[in-house]
């Protein structure tokens, strides 16, 4: 009987530890998101009424040439950032973890450093490093491709330019991650291998990777969901252009919401960019665990 | 098979040197023991010997060989980790053949010889398993079967029994005695367990400070300690010392007034000489006291009967524990003064510094 008792006391006060959570979630998030699945079967305006369109939205975003060049854009970002801030962070981390002491906690910051920037800062100080007229990257532009080029005003250049400011403003953080998977890895395990003979590659592709994989995995899960939401850096540095070649599929639904008033058609497209992320970070997870073996 | 020769070897982090000129051999086939408190340096020498750590200066050999600058894995040693190391991604079996599919074995090489050391250490079973499905004493043996695989001349062990509990401890210490027999190889052992020390040994090197304090068989260092500390360390439950001054001295030995005792004297052989007022230590083995009544009379203060034996933990009028083996049906009740006599040829002298005198 006390056991029926406690047990329901305990219910009890593990539900009021989480009930003000759910309440605000429930308030600013649950409920947002349910009206805004329900608005993006309206044609109404950001605020105030629409009326039922059933499913008006979705064929017009399926004949819109702007949402395949934005969902092209955004496959393009992903291809130009997530494996790449991957493979650097990885090799950085290898890189500081063979460093010691007050040496490896410096190198650590100044890697880290640039992750603690506002986003405006950091596109202020690239648009400046960039700009054609004064910019102090530009010789090297000149010297490797003859000319300086307005990268931000250029079409081939403008996608390469907004992931080499996001890898280099978010890529400590996946530093960190790296470094505390490798501390994690017991230095037996290395000493042992060096007994056994294994050379320093060796010890790589046999310990260290396979080890870290699970690491590994989530950096490119987290990397996946952060670079498919791409818009801060895009809309602070080239609004989409030039000739929409760098309009992703956030820019897409700030201007139609907030610009253009269309809350309807915008709330259909967040949902299809929210669905697509949720089923390609979850395909890609499970993928990564099949790779890595069951752990 | 080869032997191990230290020749003056030393270790040093930055200015704090850890091992101080050890020189010692292990010889072909032997198991030595690195016996000594924690912080002796034993570990480091052992990490020294696997190539594991630096030699700062002196040079080791296996067999002929100096191999004091060689990379670890052309030392043709094998070493057991405290901590096991056993690679947790890989199944045992995978453990055991990671050195020689680093060497390029053929298959079926490498399957026969994990199979080999497989069944040697009963582990044929879990083969399949990962390392975390064991339990601890099958983790140890995958460890040592790891070594096995790799026929090295040396085989090392770093405190391979401490994550252990004792009942498998036990058990486990008696299956390395076994193997070692077994295969012949020449072995060393890091513990700071002196029993361990004394039951697996065929050499022990007891380590203090980063030096060797003294070397031999298991009943050389029991029976014959250089030192007060080797006298102390080495035996279960440790050597009494009783402190006092000569009072006399013949042909036999020497007469000491211990501290505190009201002026009761005991007898030791010695051949060196003394001079009346001598300050000397005392080395009793608590086997080697027995109840006299003309002995040195002491006062109890509690028995701890294990059956056959017993250990009588009395201290002298000063206060100096002195613990008292007993063998018999029924010790002596506690409480009660009773008084021990010794053998002088028993008795063990050390001078005022912890030398041992002769």
């Amino acid at each position: 009987m006390t056991m029926i008792h406690n047990r329901r006391r305990h219910y009890l006060v593990a539900a009021s530890l989480v009930a003000p959570f759910m309440v605000i979630l429930a308030l600013v998030f649950l409920y947002p998101a349910i009206r805004m699945v329900a608005l993006s079967f309206t044609n109404g305006p950001l605020i105030g009424a629409g009326d039922w369109v059933g499913l008006d939205n979705y064929r017009r975003l399926l004949s819109d040439n702007l949402f395949y060049t934005s969902l092209k854009n955004n496959g393009y970002f992903i291809v130009l950032t997530v494996l790449p801030t991957t493979l650097l962070a990885l090799a950085i981390a290898l890189m500081i973890n063979r460093l010691s002491g007050r040496l490896q906690a410096t190198m650590l910051a100044l890697f880290f450093l640039p992750y603690i920037l506002p986003v405006s800062v950091v596109t202020q100080i690239w648009s400046w490093m960039l700009d054609f007229q004064f910019g102090i990257v530009q010789p090297l532009l000149a010297f490797i491709t003859g000319k300086p080029i307005p990268v931000f005003r250029n079409p081939h250049w403008v996608m390469p330019m907004v992931a080499l400011v996001t890898i280099w403003w978010t890529n400590g953080f996946n530093v960190l991650l790296f470094i505390a998977g490798l501390r994690n890895i017991p230095v037996d395990l290395f000493e042992a291998a060096s007994l056994d003979g294994a050379s320093r590659r060796q010890k790589f592709c046999r310990i260290t990777w396979p080890l870290l994989w699970p690491v590994t995995a989530l950096v490119l899960t987290l990397q996946l969901i952060l670079q498919l939401k791409i818009f801060d850096q895009v809309y602070l540095m080239s609004q989409g252009g030039p000739f929409n070649s760098s309009y992703v599929l956030l820019l897409m639904v700030y201007r139609e919401a907030f610009q253009l008033n269309n809350g309807g058609y915008a709330s259909a497209v967040a949902l299809v960019l929210f669905v697509l992320i949720m089923v390609v970070s979850v395909l890609q997870f499970q993928l990564l665990r099949l790779g890595g073996g069951k752990r | 098979m080869s032997g191990i020769e230290l020749a003056n070897v030393s270790k040093s982090f930055d200015t704090t040197e850890v091992i101080r000129g050890v020189s010692l051999t292990v010889d072909k086939g032997e198991l030595g023991v690195f016996v000594g408190p924690s912080g002796c340096g034993k570990s480091t020498l052992l990490r020294m010997i696997a190539g594991l750590e630096e030699t700062t200066s002196g040079r080791i050999s296996i067999g002929d060989r100096d191999v004091t600058r060689i990379e670890p894995a052309e030392r043709e040693v094998a070493m057991v980790f405290q901590s096991y190391a056993l690679y947790p991604h890989l199944s045992v079996f995978d453990n055991m053949a990671f050195s020689l599919r680093l060497a390029r074995a053929s298959k079926a090489q490498t399957r026969d010889m994990v199979q080999e050391a497989a069944r040697i250490l009963q582990l044929e079973e879990h083969l399949d398993k990962k390392p975390a499905q064991l339990s601890g004493g099958q983790r140890q043996r995958v460890a040592i079967g790891r070594a096995i695989v790799r026929q090295p001349k040396v085989f090392l062990f770093d405190e391979p029994l401490s994550n252990l509990d004792a009942e498998l401890r036990v058990q486990m210490r008696l299956e390395l005695a076994r193997l070692h027999r077994r295969i012949g190889a020449t072995m060393i052992y890091v513990t700071h367990d002196q029993v361990e020390a004394m039951t697996l040994a065929d050499r022990i090197f007891v380590l203090r400070n980063g030096m060797v304090q003294q070397q031999g068989a298991p009943l050389e260092l029991y029976n014959d300690p250089d030192n007060r500390f080797i006298g102390g360390f080495i035996g279960s439950p440790a050597m009494n010392f009783l402190d006092g001054h000569v009072t006399a001295q013949n042909d036999a030995g020497i007469e000491v007034a211990v501290d505190g005792a009201d002026g009761q004297r005991l007898h030791a052989r010695l051949a060196s000489k003394r001079v009346t007022g001598d300050r000397v230590t005392l080395g009793l083995r608590p086997e080697h006291l027995h109840p006299n009544a003309d002995g040195l009379r002491v006062r109890m203060e509690m028995v701890e009967a294990l059956g056959g034996v017993s250990y009588l933990h009395t201290r002298t009028p000063d206060g100096t524990e002195l613990v008292v083996e007993y063998r018999g049906a029924q010790p002596p009740a506690d409480s009660t003064g009773i008084a021990v006599g010794i053998d002088p040829a028993n008795v063990v002298v050390f001078d005022s510094q912890g030398r041992r005198l002769r």
